[in-house]
């Protein structure tokens, strides 16, 4: 499945509005925000139509598991393009079989949970809290809204000289630790973050490069421990190969357009994380163009030097652009 | 005093449904159940099996939250070890307000936050350490939650 799909649910003392766009969505936060209420209204929905009362707006179909925690997968392979809904309180989403399900699926999957999920790539950017407007006097009308809980670039460097930590030593360890003016370590995967964090805190501060696609497992205890020690900061794109499309550095079609609306051109049955997209996305774009073919593993000189280094510096956050090494800007 | 151990607690039992299906009515009577009820759900016990919820309005019991549920079995059966999981961050002062009366165990699954509970005594069952604040709680937390070894479930 593709696309952005707005939903509404409604009752005729409450209205959730939200959309989803991606193929993995995390609801979680405070308890008693509605979370429940919500799956419960769009279950009603599902099991009696418009007879039950609650009143369901969308361009797909929305389906809630609430079956035994050893049939689920059984469920999932007779439904298609639509979005499902997984209340908390099912372990099978923590499975490496269900993980195997949600890649490659034609369904988007909406997960209420607060445990992460390790074994799948989700985004920090839908990652999701339900706050309510309204005046909380029963019957008036309660408005149940999704917000992001993260934010991407939300969490600024302001130490001088940190050391900067990146996923691995691949094309985003290559071009960053020859661009910034700083140590650059490649940890060895998104799960070592926490561990090279504390084994590097020093005075000048610790920045965390991560592909913000797939790093919704990893976000909150990172931001938790940023709370506890205080000179961590966070970049979180969506991927380095995102960047690179950002700065106009290759002869890619319709970069602007995807890059707008990601989500009508990912197929999630095709790509389990955006962060896959892009790079397929690139790889395929310069693979004609000797000069510009992208390689993951060995990222090309002509993104290291000149012009072109200084173009994708320039469409990094201020915070991260000033580590640059000034001969590089 | 509130004891948490982080990850897997084998025969935890999961509180939304342990409630449904355990709970007596006389429970949301109690005056710190009642606190809960208000500061969680924002809902008044009305008596009999009637609660009075701003949000949804007239609700049962098995209509509160999986946090309040959650809480309640925890605090009227201390002996039994849950899963506090399923309570979000807003209630985190009432777990540590049960550990003043009692000596409980919960099991927990994410990094809930305590900030602005401070001062208080948190048990790690995993360790044995005693952490009283927010700091310490957090490296003890998080480097359970992070261990390489740690049972993803």
């Amino acid at each position: 499945m593709k696309g952005r799909h707005h939903i509404v649910v409604e009752t005729r003392r409450l209205k959730y509005e939200f959309d989803i766009k991606r193929n993995i969505t995390i609801i979680q936060g405070d308890s008693a925000s509605g979370k429940t209420t919500l799956v419960s209204l769009l279950r009603e929905y599902g099991m009696r139509g418009e007879s039950s009362g609650v009143s369901f707006v969308s361009d797909v179909r929305c389906e809630v598991y609430y079956g035994a925690a050893d049939s689920w997968e059984r469920y999932f392979e007779s439904i298609h393009n639509s979005i499902i809904f997984i209340d908390e309180g099912y372990g099978f989403i923590f499975s490496k079989d269900f993980a195997d399900t949600v890649s490659g699926s034609d369904n988007y999957f909406v997960l209420i949970t607060r445990k992460p999920l390790r074994r799948l790539p989700y985004s920090v950017n839908e990652i999701y809290g339900i706050r309510t407007t309204g005046r909380f006097h029963f019957p008036e009308k309660i408005y149940h809204e999704f917000y992001p809980l993260f934010e991407s670039d939300g969490y600024p460097a302001e130490k001088k000289n940190p050391i900067v930590l990146v996923e691995d030593e691949k094309s985003g360890y290559q071009f960053f630790s020859k661009a910034l003016d700083a140590e650059c370590i490649g940890v060895g995967g998104n799960a070592k973050f926490y561990h090279s964090i504390r084994e590097h805190t020093r005075p000048d501060g610790v920045l965390v490069i991560a592909d913000g696609a797939a790093f919704g497992a990893y976000i909150t205890d990172i931001l938790s421990l940023r709370s506890a020690m205080k000179n961590i900061s966070l970049y979180l794109p969506e991927s380095f190969e995102w960047i690179i499309l950002r700065a106009g550095v290759t002869n890619a079609g319709e970069v602007d357009k995807i890059l707008a609306e990601p989500e009508n051109y990912i197929d999630s049955s095709q790509y389990l994380s955006w962060e896959r997209f892009f790079t397929d996305f690139l790889v395929s774009a310069t693979k004609d163009d000797s000069l510009r073919r992208y390689h993951k593993n060995k990222l090309s000189g002509y993104y290291l030097k000149g012009k072109v280094m200084s173009d994708i510096i320039d469409v990094l956050p201020s915070d991260i652009k000033a580590l640059a090494a000034d001969s590089k800007i | 005093m509130l004891n948490i151990h982080f990850g897997k607690v084998e025969n935890a039992f999961y509180g939304p449904s342990w409630f449904k299906a355990n709970y007596a009515p006389e429970w949301l009577a109690d005056p710190l159940v009642r606190s809960f009820l208000r500061d969680i759900d924002r809902s008044d016990y009305k008596g009999g099996n009637l609660i009075d919820s701003e949000v949804l309005g007239p609700i049962s019991p098995g209509e509160l939250s999986g946090g309040v549920q959650t809480l309640i079995c925890i605090y009227k059966c201390p002996e039994l070890v849950f899963d506090a999981t399923s309570c979000g961050n807003n209630c985190a002062r009432w777990l540590l307000e049960i550990g003043k009366l009692e000596d409980i165990t919960v099991m927990l699954e994410y990094f809930m936050e305590f900030n602005d509970q401070e001062p208080f005594r948190i048990r790690i069952d995993n360790t044995g350490e005693i952490v009283e604040n927010i700091r310490d709680y957090t490296f003890a937390a998080l480097d359970i939650l992070n261990a390489e070894d740690y049972d993803e479930g």
